[in-house]
């Protein structure tokens, strides 16, 4: 355990990316409903959709360890179609990394979203655009920035994420040992000089992404 | 004819409109701010959920909340053009005016998108972006797209409100090229009188909520208030410009069997003018005067004299089928023993507005 690995970087990077897809795939029509509706179920919607930014990461690892186990209502769920075990599997990190990270991907979206407005969908309808058109040829192409924050965020946090693998992923080398759980088992072993270099690479990686993401927003809001 | 019914409360005001218009033409909808225009508007539109909706035109159903049917918007296929242009911003002008007409079927167009872009003076704007453009520019970009889109009935939302005077001016022969050339039923809402007067066929006065007065347009003018606002009672001449003195700024206008003559700003012989006349700026006298100021005299004869109001008594007038108002004190009329049918001459100071 005292020489560099790369693995831990390759599992982080995988379980970022997937989990960013299916939070795109999930997240936008959750965001579309929660900009576009009117009932009085909104409002709790958004709270739990919130709950990650505050709740302790142990928390909700904590939940999700007994949902995720074979008697939990995922796990259970999950039987039905595989025999393998959801807890310290990757499928099920990129379960709970996808609950971790949801507020990251849904709230830039639905501002994204509420930010198009009311009145240019209205036109569109009165043009003869369906619903789905509507979404394809006006939201998408105005909301790109919104997408582009939500797409770096929710990948940012998720390679960030250390709470939630640790209580559902455990510490499973090349397969559920990811990047932020190699610093803390270096930092464990005094191995400072290793702990040092993973966490400046993560810490230069997060810069880079938010600085990109912060530069671009900029230059794509002149344009429009 | 277009038959509706809207209704839906909410929690400050009620919306309960009922109306029947001609299917053809320009019908104004008029009414003080608040009244409830733009709601009725978006539901006709099918933007609006409702308590209450029915709406046929030409015996086709739009909504009937009885027969559980109600189109969606873009299934309505009505244009709808709003105060803000709300063209598309990311799109070129093109784009914008290919959005509507790429979704009506090849064989139900009816014409040409490349004429109509040379009919609007657009050909120009075409590789725009909106916000490029001038408001009145916007303006005829967003009437020539929901043209495109071969609307059933054509709503436009104050359309000019947000114009200065010389973008209104270029706008309106846009308008006319609408109402007359395209057999179109439009829902115009406006607040300016001049706007009503040059555009509308038929008006529909709305208020709080409610459709407070429906007709044409000339009649509307005798019995609506609101319509003519401060200046009381009006009626409305229809005629065509005939002859032009340029020395003296005389207009002559031919109004049926009468002329009138109208001083100021020339306007071109043959244009066909609307001629508004308030009725507190018709005197009338028992026999012919030749030594007044006012320009036209009409030989009319009293049709009707209405109870009085406020000190004052409204005297309803014919020459032939077209109808004047006055309005005099009660003591002028008992003193000149005005009747009905009695034969009186009119003195008339009046105004035109182009049409």
């Amino acid at each position: 355990m005292s020489s560099l690995e790369l693995d831990p970087i390759f599992i982080t990077l995988k379980l970022a990316a997937i989990t960013t897809i299916v939070l795109l795939i999930i997240g936008t029509p959750l965001a579309w409903w929660l900009a576009n509706s009117k009932t009085r179920y909104k409002t709790p919607i958004e709270a739990i959709v919130a709950l990650p930014l505050v709740l302790p990461p142990t928390v909700l690892g904590f939940y999700m360890l007994i949902a995720l186990s074979p008697d939990g209502f995922i796990g259970k769920f999950w039987s039905l179609f595989s025999d393998e075990r959801l807890t310290f599997s990757f499928i099920g990190l990129v379960i709970g990394s996808v609950i971790y990270s949801l507020p990251f991907v849904v709230q830039p979206l639905q501002a994204g979203f509420e930010n198009v407005g009311k009145p240019l969908q209205q036109a569109a309808a009165t043009l003869g655009a369906k619903p789905f058109e509507i979404f394809f040829t006006i939201i998408l192409p105005l909301s790109y920035r919104a997408f582009f924050v939500a797409i770096s965020l929710g990948f940012a946090h998720t390679v960030g994420e250390f709470g939630v693998v640790l209580m559902i992923g455990g510490n499973i080398p090349g397969l559920t040992k990811v990047l932020s759980i190699t610093i803390y088992d270096h930092v464990e072993a005094l191995e400072y000089s290793i702990a040092h270099i993973y966490s400046a690479a993560l810490l230069v990686f997060s810069f880079v992404i938010l600085l990109i993401t912060y530069t671009a927003n900029r230059k794509l809001s002149i344009r429009l | 004819m277009i038959k509706a019914h809207y209704k839906k409360s909410f929690s400050n005001f009620k919306l309960d409109a009922e109306f029947e218009i001609p299917a053809s033409g320009i019908t104004i909808l008029f009414g003080p701010s608040g009244s409830g225009k733009s709601t009725l508007l978006n539901c006709i539109a099918g933007l609006e959920n409702t308590d209450v909706a029915k709406l046929a035109i030409n015996n086709d159903y739009y909504d009937n909340t009885e027969l559980n049917i109600r189109a969606s918007c873009p299934q309505r296929q009505f244009g709808y053009v709003f105060q803000d242009s709300r063209l598309f911003p990311h799109m070129t002008i093109l784009r914008n005016l290919q959005y509507g007409f790429k979704r009506v079927k090849p064989h139900l167009q009816t014409f040409d998108i490349n004429k109509l872009i040379k009919k609007f003076l657009l050909t120009d704007l075409l590789e725009q972006f909106p916000h490029q453009l001038s408001g009145g520019q916007k303006q005829r970009v967003a009437l020539a797209r929901s043209i495109l889109s071969h609307p059933r009935l054509l709503i436009l939302d104050e359309p000019m409100s947000a114009l200065d005077y010389a973008a209104k001016q270029a706008l309106y022969p846009y308008l006319e090229y609408i109402h007359k050339e395209l057999s179109l039923p439009i829902i115009y809402v406006s607040h300016d009188l001049k706007e009503v007067l040059q555009l509308g066929d038929y008006v529909l006065i709305m208020d709080n909520g409610k459709i407070i007065d429906r007709g044409d347009l000339v009649d509307l003018c005798v019995t609506q208030p609101l319509l003519t606002q401060d200046e009381g009672s009006s009626f409305i001449l229809q005629g065509v410009v005939t002859e032009t003195d340029e020395q003296q700024c005389i207009t002559t206008v031919q109004c049926q069997s009468h002329i009138l003559l109208l001083s100021g700003k020339l306007l071109e012989i043959k244009q066909p003018v609307r001629i508004l006349v308030h009725a507190k700026d018709v005197s009338i006298s028992l026999t012919p005067v030749n030594d007044s100021s006012i320009l036209n005299i009409l030989k009319t004869t009293i049709s009707k004299i209405n109870a009085p109001e406020n000190g004052k008594q409204l005297i309803e007038l014919k020459i032939g089928e077209t109808k004047l108002v006055s309005t005099l004190s009660i003591r002028s009329v008992n003193q000149l023993n005005l009747k009905p049918g009695l034969d009186v001459y009119a003195q008339i100071k009046a105004t035109a507005t182009i049409r």
